[in-house]
């Protein structure tokens, strides 16, 4: 069962982050709990864990501004 | 370290982690769930305070009532809420515990004893109240245990809450969760105070600070507070030290902490530090804990995962459980033809209003014992500061209490008393003090049948006082405030104009199902005298009477401004203008089947309130009158209210600012002249 990551809503007043940097190379190994990317806010930076254990699969770009909800990545 | 010093039955240490383990699970599953965009929801994080519920859980059984707050999932797993009640709650499901229409800062399970849950800072602890009152009343040894954040102490419901508290000795445990931080801003800049607990000494019970992180010292010193509670010695204030390891709102760790703080919580987190203690005393083996998380986690993916084949609550369920009868509610071309009263036709006594309504409430107090009154000097004497409910203490004793100065703490013990069966009458005096307790009424009681999706319902009744018309009481003891709680779904509310309705609506408001609001004009309540039944009678809610027949124009209105229609009418009738005047008796729900028929009649209308006339009531009647008859029409509907000012102590403007017979008859006047 594969896991869909999406941007997620941290916080009642957030629309959009900052997927600022993988922490895990595209095709890597990961195990739930491991920190993935960092999301920026306009309040804070934050890690963000694995939700899952698989194989971390990138489908968006570091540096970009994305909606909440957007698709990013998968857990396979 | 041997077990023998340790403090606390193994097997309880065991059932602790247990619970710590189950609430560990759903917090790590919704936290997944968010971070991956799975769902979305508000959500605040409790992670840090595990141990509080865990441990309470071991002390406490379903027959006890909790209240907690929006931070309160580990307070509803310890519990016993049913999980994938609560998860599709969260999700806004169907088979949410409250259909979806709560969301989980506002579970309501009586089955588990989870009896309301608050989103408003504080204003769960007057609630606890009464379901501790139904407790105390009824005889039962059921605890109460409120709990919310130290947040929650800097808000005046709790103090008035514990303050009633302590007067009435209720068995009721205010467990404030100290997290040392409310919402984001610490506790040096919020208050001064070196503890909470301090606070219960001043009010005369109990305070204790307990360490809300150590199950085993945690355990020892709620035990003592839950059996002394148990036993009617009254209630307990526990500070419960602990931390809150995310931030206020979302998921992940706190980014409002710093980094060392984070480090440092991580390091005395109560889960770890408890697991590792079964296994240096030997209780516990590492496979033993494994399974049990595993069982843990399993039980919650099940749970979630069926939550989530549960169909979305559609909104053909909007005006679903704002009341149990969906007659009631106000729709846009609905006019239901509702039977009138049977008129009663047995002895009757003169009685002026007071003693009316104390009339009312004393057939009912004698034929259902969970009628109970509530207020400010409703005790023999003065037994109301009106009369309200003279005699009525000196024969029912407990059931008709007294209340501190605080509104805020009236309606919420109404409202917990209510929520297990009670049917009290809470007495606010005048209506000006509502702003004091409009959080409590529109809120909670409003909303309480909506926000458990009918889980739980408030047949509870508040009386209060309104427009003056008296003169010389001032802009904070003559309002007319009705509006304030018709714009509120989920509130009955009648106003009658007369001592016999008033009796008639009044049993009506106390057998409801659900809240309504008696409304007693200032100027009648020792200002009329009527010939009112003796016998046990209602008036329906939601019934208008004609109260003089007339073909020029329909004069509607309520309360006391009926007399000054009937005297405006009499007027009118010496210069030929024959006006009906209708007397809407109950506002929400509302009689427009009879307001329309008398229109359809005279094809004019004037709605005359004492009330402000700018955003005021006459203008919904009004612009219904206009849209439903407009071809029908002479002219427009149109209102009189009070003029757009607070209400002055001079009686001259008093006089001048409400509609009066003169300014009735030349409204009525003008409109005819107009549109003839």
């Amino acid at each position: 069962m594969s896991t869909t990551l999406t941007i997620p809503k941290l916080e009642m007043s957030m629309s959009e982050g900052t997927l600022a940097e993988w922490k895990v190379e595209d095709g890597a190994t990961v195990n739930e709990g491991d920190v993935i990317y960092v999301l920026e806010t306009d309040k804070t930076a934050r890690d963000i864990e694995a939700p899952a254990s698989g194989k971390l699969i990138q489908k968006a770009a570091a540096g970009e501004l994305y909606d909440v909800g957007t698709e990013i990545g998968e857990i396979v | 370290m041997a077990q023998a010093n340790l403090g606390i039955e193994p097997e309880i240490l065991k059932a602790i982690y247990g619970q710590m383990a189950r609430i560990r699970a759903v917090d790590k599953a919704v936290q997944a769930g968010l971070s991956a965009g799975k769902f979305a929801f508000s959500y605040w994080p409790m992670a840090g305070q595990e141990c509080i519920p865990a441990t309470i859980a071991q002390l406490t059984s379903q027959a006890d009532y909790m209240v907690t707050t929006y931070r309160g999932i580990h307070d509803q797993v310890a519990k016993g809420v049913d999980l994938e009640g609560l998860f599709a709650e969260m999700l806004g499901r169907e088979g949410g515990l409250n259909k979806g229409k709560g969301g989980s800062p506002h579970i309501s399970d009586p089955a588990s004893g989870s009896m309301l849950t608050t989103a408003i800072v504080g204003a769960g602890a007057p609630i606890a109240n009464g379901l501790a009152f139904a407790a105390q009343m009824r005889g039962e040894d059921r605890v109460t245990i409120v709990n919310f954040g130290d947040g929650a102490t800097s808000i005046g419901a709790v103090h008035e809450a514990m303050n009633m508290a302590g007067a009435w000795k209720l068995p009721v445990i205010f467990l404030c969760q100290n997290n040392l931080v409310g919402e984001y801003t610490w506790i040096p800049d919020y208050t001064a105070s070196e503890n909470f607990a301090a606070r219960a000494d001043a009010l005369g019970f109990r305070g204790v600070v307990l360490d809300g992180n150590d199950p085993v010292a945690f355990y020892n010193g709620m035990k003592d507070v839950v059996e002394s509670v148990r036993a009617g010695n009254g209630p307990v204030f526990v500070e419960a030290r602990t931390f809150r390891m995310g931030p206020h709102a979302g998921v992940g760790d706190s980014n409002f902490h710093s980094k060392e703080q984070v480090a440092d919580m991580k390091e005395r987190w109560t889960v770890p530090v408890t697991r590792a203690l079964l296994l240096s005393t030997g209780i516990s083996t590492e496979e033993e804990l494994a399974a049990l998380e595993a069982a843990a986690q399993a039980e919650v993916e099940a749970a979630l995962a069926k939550a989530a084949e549960s169909p979305v609550t559609p909104a053909s369920e909007t005006t679903v459980d704002v009341f149990a009868d969906n007659d009631a509610i106000p729709r846009r071309g609905y006019a239901p033809v509702r039977e009138a009263e049977v008129v009663p036709t047995g002895e009757t006594k003169k009685m002026m209003m007071f003693e009316a309504i104390a009339d009312a409430t004393r057939i009912r107090m004698e034929k259902d014992e969970n009628v109970w009154v509530l207020g400010e000097d409703v005790g023999d004497p003065p037994g109301g500061v009106f009369g309200t409910s003279r005699g009525l203490q000196t024969t029912y004793g407990k059931r008709v209490r007294p209340t501190p100065i605080a509104e805020t703490a009236i309606i919420g013990a109404a409202l917990g008393s209510a929520l297990v069966g009670m049917r009290p009458v809470a007495e606010i005096m005048f209506a000006d003090f509502m702003g004091v307790c409009l959080d409590q009424i529109a809120n909670h009681v409003a909303k309480q049948r909506y926000m458990s999706g009918s889980a739980t319902h408030a047949p509870l009744t508040i009386r209060m006082m309104v427009g003056s018309g008296l003169g010389g009481l001032g802009a904070q003891h003559s309002q007319s405030l009705e509006a304030w709680l018709l714009h509120t779904p989920g509130l009955k509310v009648c106003m009658p104009s007369n001592a016999i309705d008033a009796k008639g609506l009044l049993a009506s408001c106390i057998l409801d199902e659900d809240p309504c609001v008696h409304l007693e004009s200032m100027s009648l309540i020792r200002g009329v005298r009527d010939e009112v039944p003796l016998e046990d009678y209602r008036i329906p809610l939601g019934v208008a009477k004609v109260k003089r027949e007339g073909s020029d124009i329909s004069l509607i209105t309520y309360g006391w401004q009926v007399r000054e229609c009937l005297a405006a009418a009499e007027e009118l009738a010496k210069e030929g203008i024959s006006a009906e005047v209708i007397d809407l008796r109950s506002l929400v729900p509302l009689d427009y089947h009879r307001v329309l028929d008398s229109v359809k009649k005279t094809r004019r209308a004037l709605v005359v309130h004492a009330a402000v006339e700018f955003g005021g009531f006459g203008g919904e009647i009004c612009s219904t009158i206009n849209e439903e008859l407009f071809s029908t029409l002479k002219g427009p509907a149109i209102r009189l209210g009070a003029d757009y000012a607070p209400i002055a102590y001079s009686s001259a403007i008093e006089k001048s600012q409400m509609p009066s017979t003169q300014s009735i008859v030349a409204r009525v006047r003008d409109a005819i002249k107009t549109y003839n």
